[in-house]
């Protein structure tokens, strides 16, 4: 704790400039903010779920509305796009490769067995939401194109940091060019994937590149999000989003860092590591102590693993038993759902 | 992170104890979907609240609850799925091929929470549910209408007969043996219930802890049988049932008992090839 405070003093706090207002702290959550509206909503689609930029919602333990949180979040991946990694690496013990084989491994990307007669098989389209640096993407493509032998399966790696995007497009190039050829980067708020803009490959910034495209409604077999739900501002427009772009039969999955208060000395241990000495090796490691907070507390903020599962349900999707898998005791947890036949 | 299995078979083992479990629902209600979860009606004796007592808290404490029964969802991909057994096992082949024939794209078989056990599931829940259609020759004995029932039962295994080692194999796994082994107790349960046994004496649970072993062992000889008819098999479960009823005059005392089944969850669990 001493560090800590000494830290704080020693070195500008990014919190004090001018890009990032500090708001009051408010005792409003989702949960509440969407209680009280669902009740004065009449349309079929919940006040909280569609996307107002005024409206207050979290940062990490601050309350800001949720255009300011749109703009931190992207603060804090560009700040931390080349090394977040070593975050990951942080909070999870180094394990979050070993979650995301998993992850990938048990959603069996492109397995479509044959049968006598003509091919049966359809071709399989991946949306990978906040797919960042490619991690869950290129692990798509490896299991469906080399595992399962299945070229007819794309996946379209999507963001809505270009830097973050920047860095995956760069990893890919090492990819063999067939996975290449099947790969996509688009530019797109989760929360709205109406609007989408291919990555363009000579800058940056967004403003670039004026068109804007649809994912269209049931055209994905499986959405994918891993570590990037829980910076979403508003996660029931999300989800209705995810529940939108898929077909039919179709699998939303999430993989996040989640809750391990079934096993309170663990709890105990990790809130401690999480707080207190992640954001101080953030500071050592990446120079960024606030970017490190932030990502601390968004995971603490994020609701628990059966909160999540009804949220998803909220959104139209089915779930099968639990309709969550703890990982690593509750460190992570990975949610999977299905869009039902109408 | 898993406990060892060696403490996951003691936990195990000692469903056997509750048989207050799993997906039974009344034996009456008809088996063609699967969506409600009841607990077994069953009378059960109040025996040593000791024992009895020890065994819920345990069950209640330490046990994941039991699996939830199949959503609509889950039946018609499953069920479609099973038809698929015979010829590709229980596998994700099976599970695919089915997705598909139920008018679902291949990636929805995530929604089946345990996958391939998901379907060995089915299997178990849909053939112990269909016993309590088995016409039963209303004079005969109690113990040739548990034999009768029992075989009913096992013959349920010879369109997936070539497949069955390897359900065994899966359904030792770890994280399935609790849910493996309570069905094996449901099962027994049943099967003396719709034999008409009625006691509610010690004996209660001497017969059901043996009946599962029973089923178990004579399940694994199945699988190496080629005698038409599975003669072989009805003999090797007639010995059986007989020695056990023989040996069921001598274990009387609970902690007789208590020992008797332990070991009877362990060489289940053997014959399953759990390492233990
Ligand atoms: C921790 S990274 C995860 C990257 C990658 N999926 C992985 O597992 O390594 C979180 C990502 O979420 C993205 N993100 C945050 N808010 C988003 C939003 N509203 N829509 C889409 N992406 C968002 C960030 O830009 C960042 O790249």
């Amino acid at each position: 704790m001493a560090a800590r405070t000494l830290l704080r003093r020693a070195l500008p706090s990014m919190r004090s400039s001018s890009s990032l207002r500090q708001v009051p702290f408010s005792s409003s959550t989702l949960l509440q903010s969407r209680a009280a509206s669902s009740s004065s909503s009449s349309s079929a689609i919940p006040d909280y779920a569609i996307p107002d930029p005024s409206r207050p919602t979290h940062f990490g333990y601050e309350t800001v509305t949720e255009a300011e949180k749109i703009e931190r979040v992207a603060g804090v991946f560009t700040s931390v796009a080349e090394s977040y990694d070593r975050m990951n690496d942080l909070m999870s013990f180094g394990w979050h490769r070993i979650w995301k084989d998993h992850f990938v491994a048990s959603l069996n990307p492109g397995f479509s067995p044959l049968t006598s007669g003509p091919d049966p098989r359809a071709p399989q389209h991946i949306l990978d939401i906040a797919g960042g640096t490619g991690d869950i993407g290129f692990r798509m493509l490896h299991t469906a194109h080399t595992l399962n032998g299945n070229p007819d399966v794309r996946v379209t790696i999507s963001d809505i940091n270009p830097a973050m995007l920047t860095v995956g497009k760069q990893r890919s190039t090492l990819l063999p060019a067939s996975q290449q050829a099947a790969l996509s980067f688009v530019e797109a708020n989760a929360e709205d994937l109406t609007k989408t803009k291919p990555l363009s490959s000579t800058s940056t910034t967004s403003e670039t590149n004026p068109h804007t495209s649809a994912i269209p409604s049931n055209s994905i077999d499986l959405y994918t999000v891993a570590f990037g739900i829980r910076n979403f501002s508003n996660i029931p427009a999300a989800l209705r989003e995810a529940h939108r772009v898929l077909k039919p039969g179709g699998v939303f999955a999430c993989l996040e860092f989640s809750k391990v208060d079934k096993h309170p000395l663990f709890n105990t241990l990790y809130k401690s590591w999480s707080f207190g000495a992640i954001p101080l090796i953030g500071q050592l490691v990446a120079g960024d102590r606030d970017s490190y907070q932030y990502l601390v507390e968004s995971i603490e903020r994020f609701p628990s693993q059966e909160a999540f599962r009804d949220m998803i349900v909220d959104a139209g999707f089915v779930v099968g038993g639990d309709g969550f898998e703890d990982l690593t005791g509750g460190v992570a947890a990975i949610h999977k759902g299905m869009k039902p036949r109408v | 992170m898993r406990p060892p299995a060696l403490s996951r078979a003691a936990a195990g083992a000692s469903r056997l104890l509750t048989p207050r479990a799993a997906w039974t629902r009344p034996a009456s209600t008809t088996s063609s979907s699967i969506t409600t979860l009841t607990t077994t009606r069953r009378a059960q004796p109040n025996l040593q609240p000791t024992t009895a007592s020890r065994a819920r808290a345990y069950h209640a404490s330490t046990h994941p609850p039991p699996p939830p029964p199949f959503s609509p969802t889950e039946t018609a991909i499953l069920s479609a799925a099973y038809t698929h057994v015979p010829t590709h096992g229980f596998s994700q082949t099976s599970l695919a091929l089915g997705a598909r024939s139920a008018g679902y794209l291949d990636i929805s078989t995530n929604l089946l929470p345990d996958g391939v056990f998901s379907l060995i599931k089915y299997h178990l829940l849909t053939h112990r549910e269909l016993l309590s259609s088995t016409p039963l020759p209303p004079t005969s004995t109690l113990s040739a209408k548990v034999e009768h029932l029992t075989f009913t039962r096992l013959l349920a295994n010879a369109p997936v007969l070539p497949h069955l080692q390897s359900a065994l194999a899966i359904m030792a796994q770890p994280s399935y043996i609790p849910t493996s082994l309570a069905e094996l107790a449901v099962l027994a349960d049943e099967i003396l219930y719709l034999a008409g046994d009625v006691s509610v004496d010690p004996t209660w649970y001497t017969k059901r802890a043996s009946l599962s072993a029973i089923y178990a062992a004579s399940e694994l000889f199945m699988t190496n049988d080629t005698s038409a008819g599975f003669r072989d098999t009805r003999a090797f479960l007639a010995r059986r049932l007989g020695e056990a009823e023989e040996l069921g005059g001598a274990v009387r005392s609970v902690g007789e008992w208590v020992g008797f089944n332990a070991k009877a969850g362990v060489n289940v669990l053997r014959s399953w090839g759990a390492p233990i």
